[in-house]
């Protein structure tokens, strides 16, 4: 086992040895929801999910990762504790990550295999002599040095800044020395406003925990690797040319930019402010920084020159207005340090994939900034492609939701080649699409679930949504007054208004699609322009808050109106396209997917496909992320999100 | 002696706590589970953060031990069978409680992540709704008993209980109880859906099951509080005093650890300002009326 | 027993469970040591690397509540002797309480119609 610990398997290691083997847990990537679509139930099978990887000794991949998650499943991977394994359904290679432990087919009994063969594995294998240390390309860091003042400046040695002199401080960035100058990894694309966040306070309590240690040098380093962080993000883009920076602790420093004091790590603020202030009340740095000046610069209260001097206060006395002035301020006026945390793109309570940026202001969410690692660019994976590889091949790309894919792409070519199917197999098409919105909301209620703390919920739904996904009409029917009563009785759960009402209110504008357009009140639904469904009977359902809850109810609704279209048809059908011999020809086709209508016009020559454009729902929904966390607290905004049900597979660049 | 009956009555209690909730989360009764557990956690390795702050990062969970034994050692499970019958019982009890608030902060600070330090200052916020909701009943108990001391408060009850006597009471002190520990609906620290298991999450290996443990022990150590204070201790008809405590604690902790998981988290706004203005002033009246009840009657 | 005494046990609980976690962690000590791996002690943010400190002030939005908190905490403090010796002195207690729980719920008013009973955005 790659992942095993390194020691010998003693009494006492066999015994931890088979009780881990007893106790797996595992962690999912890219997402529990993908395991239900494709219709495996991992606790099923004996295994229990943990939302981080600390907690978890084994790393399940369900189905073949695209290469935008193998970098994160490599981050992952590395943070779960030995010992740990790897199981794989459905792909064999990962690498980056080591060969996995156990592999098996895309299937229930092909989990259970592989998860016993992991038991099997932990239980004589946890322990080894000779163990190798996991290393990837995303996980290397190597430390440069720069200059506090330059922070262009950067070798790979120690020495002196060729500009000023000063010693260079150490600095741990991502990525390997042969990379050349890497990035460090705190830049941002983030206002400019937001750069010069204070790095005062933090640093001097990051100082004030190390000044314990006698070495002034050592010290001097550790603050340095402490604060280049915050340092490098002072961009040195300030517009006022001729201001000059300097520390309140120490005059004899000036700085063209703002940033940090190279000898105490202080704040650089303007001069004007530095010199025409009395008294001296250091109380956001207390004693670690009164100890920091007294041990490392004994001389460097001497030059005090131009403020007058208060009895017992030391001169340059900084109030915390003139601390905080480049800070940006919360909606109370306060200005406090904004930490920026990923959210992404493993984690639990969000769909797989999301890489979700938040900047925090305390526990309220101030900016966002959220990107699809899994989105497609091209939906021709060959050019020309058969009938068969692109739909397959749509279908592919969306996992989420396949099937509306694959009657986009039938639609399409279909109306290509000028060809129509029968009303029976239309219909049946109808039944298997509106079973899959059955499932996709069952799935979107268990990720709710999951995100809220209900288990009840979360585990209810995924059982329901397993049943449907594959079942026949008679089947679907029969489950329908058991699904209606969970659905009923989950819109009464106490606290469950008190949890969604007002949360992510999204007001009806034409970048809405789907469930989320409904809910705010608009009445776009493309099933309403298809007579297939005229023929049965379909009326769109809308709701008016356009908030959390309203988009919880419609999809409710919808599972409900679905079941019932789908017994007024009686009977699912495959989806295959009708052969389209040697067509050439323009089509395009509209089809409402669970997360709102996507639209395919591709071009055919000679019966294959040429050329392909799709829009899909989501794409616009990510927009709408920020619109819906900034400014909520951490909880609210990621039920915000998930409301809005985004598909990252789904997202075209 | 009587520390050693107590302690080896809270290991049971604790393990038989830990089966049910692994039942209520789970849904599979696996008795054996937190044996299997402990010793898989013992077998892992356990994680230190990149630059953390390393005397936070390990008096965290053995803080929250410390409370929660020391809680444990006011709560009477049978007439004598008490750890220390201190004369101020439940000041000491609150007083000990009030350190889990720093146990996890200390949790949330440590390691030097944004996760858990976000759930480090989310479970000070949730102190700051529920701490009066623990100590209000707790005075309106000691009203009737005349005595902060548990087992005359145990004794008190020999008429009738305090369920029954201060019911308002007794839902307040029950609900602030399952926001101490932090149970659902009231997991804002370690919410998995929020935080990604926010305090809990950067502790691995023995640390993390010292964590588990301190934190079952605090369970018991509430709903040892709630009997004492509210379903009358070991008192009851034909069993002995120690078999009706057990079967008491055990109900009240299997009911904490199960109930709330069918409903969804408790915004960390929404908890504030239900408990402070609904909770207290209904709090502040349970205190008059208790005063009042008392006055007038002689139970 | 008597306080002290009893205090003394207590403090010796105290003790005894830093030992036993002390014992817990040599055990976990003697089974095998933590190998030290790039990238493996970084908090884990859910897929993405993060090496910033997020040692900041927290902007805490609940200040108001804990303000008033630090009121009610004091008189707390007042009420437990007093709920001991409540039922011997009788009305009177009631009426002196009374007079000091209706005071500060004047001031739990004032402060909830002033805003600070709310999330502090």
């Amino acid at each position: 086992m790659r992942g095993a610990r390194h020691g010998t398997m003693n009494a006492l290691q066999r015994i931890a040895a088979a009780a881990m083997s007893r106790d797996l847990c595992g962690f999912v990537v890219p997402g529990a929801e993908i395991a239900r679509t494709v219709g495996i139930d991992l606790g099923d099978a004996g295994l229990r999910l943990s939302a981080t990887p600390r907690h978890a000794n084994v790393l399940v991949v369900i189905g073949r990762l695209p290469a935008g998650l193998l970098d994160a499943a490599c981050v992952v991977y590395a943070q779960m504790p030995r010992p740990r394994a790897i199981l794989t359904l459905g792909t064999n290679d990962i690498s980056p990550l080591p060969v996995p432990d156990a592999t098996g087919p895309l299937t229930q009994a092909g989990l259970e295999a592989a998860i016993a063969d992991i038991r099997r594995i932990f239980a004589m294998a946890a322990f080894q002599p000779d163990v190798e240390n996991f290393e990837a390309p995303t996980l290397e860091t190597s430390t440069e040095y720069t200059c506090p003042m330059h922070p262009e400046v950067v070798q790979e040695a120690p020495g002196n800044c060729p500009k000023c002199g000063m010693t260079l401080v150490e600095r741990e960035t991502a990525g390997s020395v042969h990379r050349g100058h890497a990035v460090p990894e705190q830049k941002r694309e983030v206002a400019a406003q937001k750069h010069s966040k204070p790095v005062a306070v933090c640093h001097d309590r990051s100082k004030g925990g190390h000044s314990a240690d006698g070495d002034n040098h050592e010290q001097h380093k550790t603050h340095g690797s402490g604060h280049k962080q915050h340092h490098m993000r002072a961009k040195p883009d300030n517009t006022e040319a001729p201001l000059q920076y300097t520390c309140p602790m120490h005059p004899e420093v000036v700085s063209d930019e703002a940033g940090s004091c190279p000898k105490c790590g202080m704040h650089l603020v303007p001069v004007a402010e530095a010199g025409g202030h009395s008294g001296h009340d250091h109380k956001a740095h207390g004693k670690a920084h009164d100890e920091h000046s007294t041990d490392n610069h004994r001389g460097g209260h001497g030059g005090h020159g131009g403020s007058e001097r208060v009895e017992g206060v030391e001169a340059h006395f900084m109030s915390m207005v003139d601390l905080t002035r480049d800070m940006p301020a919360s909606a109370d006026g306060l200005k406090m340090e904004w930490i920026d945390v990923p959210f992404g793109p493993f984690f639990p309570g969000l769909p797989g994939g999301l890489q979700l940026k938040l900047t925090l202001d305390g526990d309220a969410v101030a900016t966002t900034s959220a990107d699809s690692l899994v989105g497609s660019s091209d939906p021709l994976r060959a050019n020309p492609s058969s009938p068969i590889e692109f739909v397959d091949h749509l279908a592919a790309l969306s996992p989420l939701s396949p099937i509306a894919y694959r009657l986009l792409a039938c639609l399409a070519l279909e109306q290509a080649a000028g060809q129509s199917v029968a009303p029976d197999i239309a219909r049946a098409r109808l039944a298997v699409v509106e079973r899959e919105r059955v499932a996709s909301h069952l799935g979107w209620l268990a990720v709710f679930g999951a995100q809220s703390g209900s288990s009840w919920i979360e585990k209810r739904a995924a059982a329901f949504q397993l049943k449907v996904q594959g079942a026949a009409a008679t089947d679907v029917t029969t489950l329908k007054p058991k699904l209606s009563t969970f659905l009923a009785k989950l819109q009464r759960t106490p606290l469950l208004a008190a949890r969604l009402s007002g949360i992510g209110q999204l007001p009806a504008n034409d970048t809405l699609s789907g469930p989320v357009a409904r809910a705010s009140g608009m009445a776009s639904d493309t099933r309403s322009d298809d007579p297939v469904y005229a023929e049965i009977g379909f009326s769109v359902l809308t709701m008016t808050d356009g908030d959390a809850l309203a988009r919880l109810v419609q999809r409710c609704n919808e599972i409900t109106q679905s079941l019932d279209l789908i017994s007024a048809v009686g009977s699912v059908a495959r989806l295959e396209p009708h052969s389209i011999g040697a067509a050439s020809g323009t089509g395009e086709a509209v089809v409402e997917t669970p997360r709102g209508a996507a639209r395919l016009s591709l071009t055919l020559h000679k019966g294959k496909v040429i050329a392909a454009d799709i829009k899909t729902p989501t794409t616009a929904h990510l927009t709408l992320i920020g619109d819906v966390a900034e400014g909520q607290e951490l909880g609210d905004a990621l039920t915000g999100i998930g409301s809005l049900d985004i598909s990252p597979w789904e997202v075209t660049s | 002696m009587t520390v050693l009956i107590v302690l080896v009555a809270l290991a049971v209690g604790a393990y038989l706590v830990a089966v049910l909730e692994s039942w209520a989360v789970h849904g599979r009764l696996e008795p054996a589970r937190p044996a299997i557990s402990a010793l898989a956690l013992l077998g892992r390795e356990s994680l230190l953060a990149r630059t953390p702050d390393r005397l936070f990062f390990e008096a965290g969970p053995v803080v929250l031990l410390v409370a929660g034994l020391l809680a444990v050692a006011v709560i009477p499970l049978a007439p004598g069978l008490i750890v220390t019958d201190l004369a101020t019982g439940a000041l000491f009890l609150n007083a000990a409680l009030a350190y889990v608030l720093v146990a996890l902060i200390m949790a949330g600070w440590g390691p030097n992540g944004a996760y858990a330090m976000i759930g480090g200052w989310r479970f000070l916020g949730q102190f700051v709704a529920y701490a009066m909701l623990i100590v209000m009943p707790i005075t309106a108990v000691a009203m009737r008993a005349e005595s902060l001391s548990t087992v005359d408060i145990v004794t008190s009850q020999s008429a009738l209980w305090n369920i029954a006597y201060q019911p308002l009471g007794f839902v307040l002190f029950v609900t602030a109880a399952m926001g101490l520990c932090w149970l659902p609906p009231l997991d804002l620290p370690t919410a998995p859906g929020d935080l990604a298991g926010g305090i809990e999450a950067e502790y691995t290996g023995a640390r993390l099951a010292v964590l588990r443990l301190a934190r079952m022990v605090l369970i018991m150590a509430l709903a040892g509080a709630t009997v004492t204070f509210y379903l009358g201790g070991w008192l009851g008809p034909w069993l002995p005093a120690w078999a009706w405590s057990a079967i008491k604690i055990l109900f009240v902790a299997g009911l904490m650890v199960s109930v709330g998981r069918l409903v969804p988290r408790v915004r960390e706004a929404q908890y504030l300002e239900i408990s402070w203005k609904l909770g207290i002033p209904l709090a502040l009246a349970n205190i008059f009326l208790v005063g009042v009840i008392t006055l007038v009657v002689p139970i | 027993m008597n306080a002290l005494t009893q205090y003394g046990v207590l403090f010796g609980l105290t003790l005894g469970t830093i030992g036993f976690v002390l014992c817990f962690y040599l055990l976990a000590c003697a089974i095998g040591s933590t190998r030290r791996e790039p990238g493996k002690d970084v908090p884990a943010t859910a897929g993405s690397l993060s090496r910033d400190p997020v040692w900041v002030r927290y902007h805490a939005k609940y200040y108001g509540y804990a303000l008033l908190f630090l009121a009610f905490d004091m008189e707390m403090a007042f009420m437990y002797p007093w709920a001991v010796v409540y039922r011997e002195e009788g009305l009177t207690a009631l009426l002196d309480m009374g007079v000091f729980l209706a005071i500060l719920f004047l001031g739990l008013l004032y402060g909830w119609s002033q805003g600070a009973l709310r999330r502090q955005e």
